[in-house]
């Protein structure tokens, strides 16, 4: 009992801090993301090449990992998704195309073989006959206090008010004169580092491999998909429900099925409530 | 002798068939049986989505769906591996309803998102219940549909030129003429009276039923099944090969296919390099070639013969 | 004689906002009504309404005796009942002609007449004949809107909604294609329901006039009356800002 609801907790950290960075670049400019799988395994791999191949002490390589994928996010929105942005699907494409050259470099650089990358703390925690390591309960506390950040900078400062604005009533905004294209590079910076500070979060306990980023990636959408697109609070509604019910599945029935939560939970949103437990309902 | 580069059509036809009796190469002959199939993929991922718009982010879901019942009814039961022709369009037909009706009637990125999931946690799936399909290792030790190479690449050039006439034949017809509609504006066209989804639906079943059998020839010429068959590799180069070939022409997409899937072989080392060499491509025509590089190009052939 | 399209109380809300709010009105067979309002009046929500793009939040439509309610909008359109849209909507990438096809291959009659003569004689008679090949990206916005009428016209409906015909066109287009309208009517016996924000552009060409303001019908009158009724002028006029008031009102 106790295992299922520290272990749901954990899972649901990690898929949130992957979905909101997700549905927030989708609600605010319109751009689907099939990189963003790329922005979490980048992450790890900066990690591990700062501390694994250079040498550097864990916290200044983390930190510089999630300024580097953030750079590299706000690189990919100026020069590659910016000039293509009359085209939804020739930006979907070019996301497509990152995030294939993300593996392909990976693993030309790296091979195929997993990588590892040292975890903030070695030390384990028990209570009541469960086992937990320090690094999960980091990883669950930096997700929480990560998207309370987000939450009081979306709803606190000005430029979140414009990324909300933005994000609700799109012509609105710019018919208000909100630069959009400053703060699509600002949704995209916070998207990416996220997503990396994920990736960094999570390497030390799951495998660091050039096809690392597709599996968090679906489950970024799957969520975003449950949540509805370009909600935030549904968004972390949903990764609660998706990381709880397959930590409840895998100890229930078997490990094998937790895969499958998610595509029902995706099946069944799109016919009983297509948009989303919090989205709003798209119009003609 | 309106149309001049017309007569290049059978010319090239005859050559494709007249190959096996100049080259005497099965190495070669089983590249090009490869390249037709991915042809068929590539052709049949255009019917639906480069006609409709509607991207479909998971094709390999239907190729696997094809090639592992194929395999199953082959390995698991004796089934002669013709069988799986139709058994695998229909698996692969059976999921384009399933995906298809939940997410086609919505707009947005449901559609894409829902296949690329579905290809993907299909992959997961064999991997996971390897029991009963033989987890990374797939499903060993089918049997070939025919017993010569040579016979192999005829069925798999009869069976590229078969679907790519059909489905142009299809899309140049009224319901094609309808998918394009769907395309441009999809509440016009429900403004013009046509059910949007029921055509939506008709095109994925098609799709689906054309790349399912895809797989099939895929699998029995391997004579063998893996997991990459559910790959998003393998779905991204096929949207990859359309975009070469001319989105929304079928016909092009079918040479770029042959083309793309061709290239890595000639060009010998650069095979472990094929989905770098993809995407650099694929960045290259969304820049400066946004209509493809194969249809542009008959076109103006075309054109200029006139 | 019995009305063909019935409305009665018909509301919808957005969030809070209530864009048409018990609207009950009557069209009569050969009829050609215009709605009259300001912008934001809910003339289009009503349009939508009608033609099952939004679903009823209240009220009932009843269209030569059929209740409406819950239809799909094709489904609409092949019971006879075909509109345009405010903004042009072609289909991108395709021609004149094949525009057209597809309002020709809707069920309602696909299978009555040969859809290419059909295509061809309604871009004959909307004036478009000789643009037939041109792809629709390049035509002039006053062929697109002749276009939008046409592909509304294929489906042969008994009655059509116009959502703004003569939207963006400059006034030595707008006679013309206001005659191709009178000329549709007298042809065909179409009944015709239009939406204008000015009405000028009507005056000449509609019989009646359903004057609506914040969601609720607020008069029905010929459009000698109507100019002159109270609440039509005070919406009008309430909005000074509105650059097109003098225009509407002015030229009665």
């Amino acid at each position: 009992m106790l295992n299922i609801l520290v272990y749901g907790a954990v899972t649901s950290a990690v898929y949130a801090m992957l979905a909101v960075g997700f549905t927030l670049i989708f609600g605010v400019a319109r751009v689907l993301n099939l990189a963003h799988g790329a922005f979490y395994g980048l992450g790890a791999y900066s990690c591990y090449l700062l501390t694994g191949r250079l040498g550097w002490p864990l916290l200044p390589a983390a930190l510089v990992a999630v300024l580097f994928v953030a750079a590299f996010g706000v690189a990919m929105e100026r020069f590659l998704v910016r000039p293509l942005r009359h085209s939804a699907l020739a930006v979907l494409m070019i996301t497509i195309a990152v995030g294939l050259l993300f593996e392909q470099a990976m693993y030309l650089l790296f091979g195929s073989e997993a990588r590892n990358v040292p975890a903030f703390s070695n030390a384990t925690w028990s209570y009541a006959g469960l086992d937990v390591s320090g690094q999960r309960l980091l990883t669950l506390g930096f997700g929480i206090v990560i998207i309370g950040l987000l939450w009081l900078f979306i709803n606190r400062t000005r430029l979140g008010s414009a990324i909300l604005a933005l994000s609700q009533d799109r012509e609105g905004a710019l018919y208000m004169g909100i630069p959009a294209d400053r703060i699509y590079a600002v949704v995209m910076a916070i998207s990416a580092a996220i997503a990396a500070a994920a990736g960094v979060l999570t390497a030390p306990f799951l495998t660091v491999q050039p096809t690392m980023d597709l599996l968090p990636m679906i489950k970024a959408f799957s969520i975003v998909i449950v949540g509805g697109l370009g909600s935030i609070p549904g968004s972390i509604l949903a990764a609660l429900l998706l990381g709880y019910s397959e930590t409840i599945v895998a100890y229930a029935v078997s490990p094998a099925w937790t895969e499958i939560v998610s595509l029902v939970a995706v099946l069944l949103t799109l016919i009983l409530r297509p948009a989303g437990l919090l989205g709003k309902r798209a119009a003609f | 002798m309106r149309s001049r580069p017309w007569i290049f059509v059978p010319l090239v036809l005859a050559a494709l068939a007249a190959l096996p009796v100049i080259v005497k190469s099965e190495y070669l002959l089983g590249i090009l049986s490869v390249c037709f199939i991915y042809g068929i993929w590539a052709a049949s991922w255009d019917f639906m989505s480069g006609l409709t718009g509607r991207e479909n982010f998971g094709h390999a879901l239907f190729i696997g769906a094809g090639a592992y019942t194929s395999a199953f009814l082959n390995a698991r039961f004796a089934l002669n591996p013709w069988w799986g022709l139709p058994a695998g369009a229909a698996m692969a037909v059976l999921l384009a309803l399933v995906i298809g009706f939940p997410t086609l009637r919505l707009r947005g990125p449901y559609f894409a998102l829902a296949m690329l999931a579905a290809a993907t946690i299909m992959q997961r799936l064999t991997l996971i219940f390897w029991q009963y399909s033989g987890g990374e290792e797939g499903i060993p030790g089918l049997d070939p549909l025919l017993n010569s190479k040579i016979g192999i690449y005829y069925l798999c050039l009869a069976a590229l030129v078969l679907t790519t006439a059909a489905l142009l034949l299809l899309a140049r017809s009224h319901g094609g003429l309808l998918l394009r509609g769907i395309r441009g504006d999809e509440a016009a066209c429900q403004a013009a009276g046509i059910d949007v989804t029921f055509y939506k639906i008709a095109a994925l079943v098609v799709s689906a039923a054309c790349a399912g059998m895809g797989g099939v020839l895929y699998a029995h010429y391997q004579e063998a099944v893996t997991p990459d068959v559910f790959s998003v590799a393998l779905s991204i180069s096929i949207i990859i090969m359309v975009y070469v070939g001319g989105i929304g022409t079928i016909y092009g997409p079918a040479v770029g296919a042959i083309l793309l899937a061709l290239l890595p072989e000639l060009l010998r080392g650069l095979g472990q390099y094929r989905l770098w060499a993809y995407s650099v491509v694929l960045i290259f025509i969304l820049f400066f070639a946004p209509g493809g590089l194969v249809a542009p190009l008959w076109r103006r052939a075309v054109g200029l013969a006139r | 004689m019995s009305a063909l399209l019935e409305v009665s109380a018909l509301s919808k809300r957005f969030s809070g906002l209530v864009a048409v709010n018990e609207v009950s009105f009557s069209i009569a067979p050969g009829e050609i009504t215009g709605i009259l309002g300001p912008n934001g009046a809910g003339k289009t929500t009503l349009f939508n309404l009608l033609t099952g793009f939004l679903p009823i939040d209240g009220g009932e439509v009843r269209f030569d005796g059929h209740n409406l309610a819950g239809l799909a909008p094709h489904r609409i359109v092949n019971r006879g009942l075909a509109r345009t849209f405010q903004l042009c909507r072609p289909f991108s990438g395709m021609s004149a002609f094949e525009n057209v096809m597809v309002g020709c291959l809707a069920p309602r009659v696909r299978h009555r007449e040969a859809p290419e003569t059909r295509a061809r004689e309604i871009l004959a008679a909307v004036g478009l004949a000789h643009r037939a090949e041109t792809k629709v990206d390049v035509l002039p916005y006053g062929d697109l809107r002749r276009l939008e009428i046409a592909r509304a016209l294929a489906t042969r409906p008994r009655l059509l909604l116009l959502d703004e015909p003569f939207a963006g066109l400059g006034s030595s287009e707008i006679e013309p294609l206001s005659a191709l309208i009178r000329a549709l009517h007298r042809s065909e016996g179409l009944t015709i329901l239009l939406i204008e924000h000015r009405l000028r552009e009507f005056m000449q060409l509609v019989s009646r006039v359903i004057a609506m303001d914040f969601g609720r019908i607020i008069a029905v009158a010929t459009p000698e009356d109507i100019v002159r009724h109270p609440l039509v002028i005070e919406a009008y006029i309430g909005r000074a800002e509105d650059d097109t008031t003098g225009d509407a009102l002015g030229t009665a």
